[in-house]
């Protein structure tokens, strides 16, 4: 028995926009958009709506750039594509990212993707820096 | 004359860090900015890293309050990935635990906003009864914190007869302690002075900001994944939604009294009716088949979202927290507008943020 049933529908770019402004409309709640890099190192952006006791996930896959959507579900679009793009590093168009949400201001211009780097170097460059500062 | 007045990252009114700008005209907030992730720590990350079972002792430690309910969501997310049923009784366990921890962080909450507002009496008083629920879920689970009571497929630990005896009587004694609380907070001038009108945010700006949880509640929005999507036999016990009409903090507190005397009604059902049989499946380190899920709980904050996604072995692709001060803090420019700088700490306060939670 799936409590919360959860399907997974996939979409083209162009999509986006038309989607979320048919949701709006019908007073569907955005829960979330998740974003994850798949094995390729292409990101995999789901838009997860919440219909009736569900979650219906309008994915986009293999996408580095895409139209924002916080025109049309304001903050409930803002923060979560503004922490895409500071941690996975997916550009939305038309949103305003001159200012940090959640990395350092120090961390611009795409050194704070903290799920893109790979552990071992994440390791190494913690390493580097403690040296450092111990010499 | 116009000010840029900062609060935090520390500051004596947060318990946790968070940048606010408040743009000021005089004493009244005419804007606000809020920056986030002075917490973060990487934990999305280490769960790449990990195998199943090693990842619900991480996720536990996402949040010091609401810990279960970490543990308990990332479980509920592979469960249904895996399509794996937890037997009835590891489910009321799961219910148990995460209702008292409904209590005590409700509890926190008002304490901590009373002591806001200089009700330091009242606070110690919430803190008291806090401390009791504490004792509660020491006896059950041999934690104060971080419970470590989910496991995959239902729950590490049984309830005995006499804890179960236990827990209801010291659950008198909280409730009637609850009713006090209540009469002090609803008819308390100093408490009506310092929340009513403070704060306001209306129906149509949390349904448009997104706001959930209590939160959302205490501003009119019938919100609650308890009732609206049923899940860990949430649909078995008899309880109801609290909302209130008018969106200031005064509504959040009142959300919060009302909310604990329906975790206690809850509690109170589940370990009447605890059902006989296997609380678990076993303690196999799973393999789950590759997929992706996202669940979501009621957290004592509001809505908690997990997605989870599996590659077939025994590690997590990606695991996305998403707490409900996520949804909740970008009300916080919208409140602050058009209340004064001496408001603003119990303003931010009050929506339960959680911050630790949000950086992860």
């Amino acid at each position: 028995m799936q409590e919360q049933p959860y399907n997974k529908i996939s979409i083209t770019r162009e999509e986006i926009v038309p989607t979320a402004k048919k949701m709006r409309e019908d007073g569907v709640i955005l829960a979330m958009i998740h974003g994850y890099l798949g094995e390729d190192g292409k990101p995999n952006i789901s838009y997860e709506y919440q219909i009736g006791n569900g979650i219906e996930s309008y994915t986009v896959e293999g996408e580095d750039v895409l139209p924002s959507i916080a025109g049309i579900y304001d903050l409930a679009a803002e923060w979560p594509e503004r922490e895409l793009n500071e941690l996975i590093g997916v550009t939305f168009e038309g949103l305003d990212t001159s200012k940090r949400l959640f990395m350092p201001d120090s961390m611009l211009d795409g050194q704070g993707q903290i799920l893109v780097t790979p552990m071992e170097e994440l390791i190494r460059k913690t390493h580097t820096k403690k040296e450092e500062s111990e010499t | 004359m116009s000010y840029i007045v900062p609060i935090g990252p520390y500051h004596p009114s947060l318990e946790e860090p968070v940048h606010a700008r408040l743009i000021t005209d005089g004493e009244q907030i005419t804007d606000a900015e809020v920056f986030i992730g002075y917490n973060h720590r990487g934990i999305e990350k280490l769960a790449q890293d990990m195998n199943f079972i090693q990842t619900m002792v991480l996720v536990e430690r996402v949040c010091g309050i609401c810990s279960h309910s970490h543990a308990l969501c990332y479980a509920l997310a592979l469960e249904s990935i895996g399509k794996v049923k937890v037997p009835k009784r590891g489910e009321y366990i799961r219910v148990i635990i995460a209702e008292l921890e409904r209590l005590h962080s409700h509890y926190l909450w008002l304490g901590i906003a009373l002591h806001i507002i200089g009700h330091d009496s009242l606070f110690m008083h919430s803190w008291d009864d806090r401390e009791a629920i504490m004792d509660i879920l020491e006896l059950l689970t041999g934690n104060r914190v971080n419970y470590g009571m989910v496991t995959y497929g239902g729950a590490r630990r049984d309830i005995t007869l006499e804890q179960a005896q236990k827990t209801l009587e010291m659950l008198d004694k909280i409730e009637e302690s609850n009713k006090r609380l209540a009469d002090f907070l609803l008819s308390d001038k100093t408490v009506a002075l310092r929340t009513q009108g403070v704060g306001v945010l209306t129906t149509e700006d949390a349904i448009r900001i997104g706001a959930i949880g209590p939160h959302a509640r205490a501003s009119n929005v019938p919100t609650d994944v308890r009732i609206d999507a049923p899940y860990s036999s949430y649909s078995d016990f008899d309880f109801k939604m609290c909302t209130w009409e008018s969106g200031d903090v005064f509504a959040r507190v009142v959300v919060r009294v009302l909310e604990n005397f329906e975790s206690i009604k809850i509690i109170r059902q589940a370990l009447a009716n605890l059902p006989a049989g296997p609380i678990n499946r076993g303690n196999k380190i799973p393999t789950i088949k590759p997929g992706e899920y996202m669940f979501r709980h009621e957290a004592p904050r509001g809505q908690l979202s997990y997605k989870v996604v599996t590659n077939g072995t025994e590690k997590n692709e990606r695991v996305s927290i998403h707490v409900p001060t996520f949804k909740n803090a970008p009300t916080i420019p919208t409140m602050l507008r058009g209340n004064s700088v001496a408001d603003a700490g119990l303003i931010i306060a009050s929506i339960d943020p959680c911050f630790s939670c949000m950086d992860r």
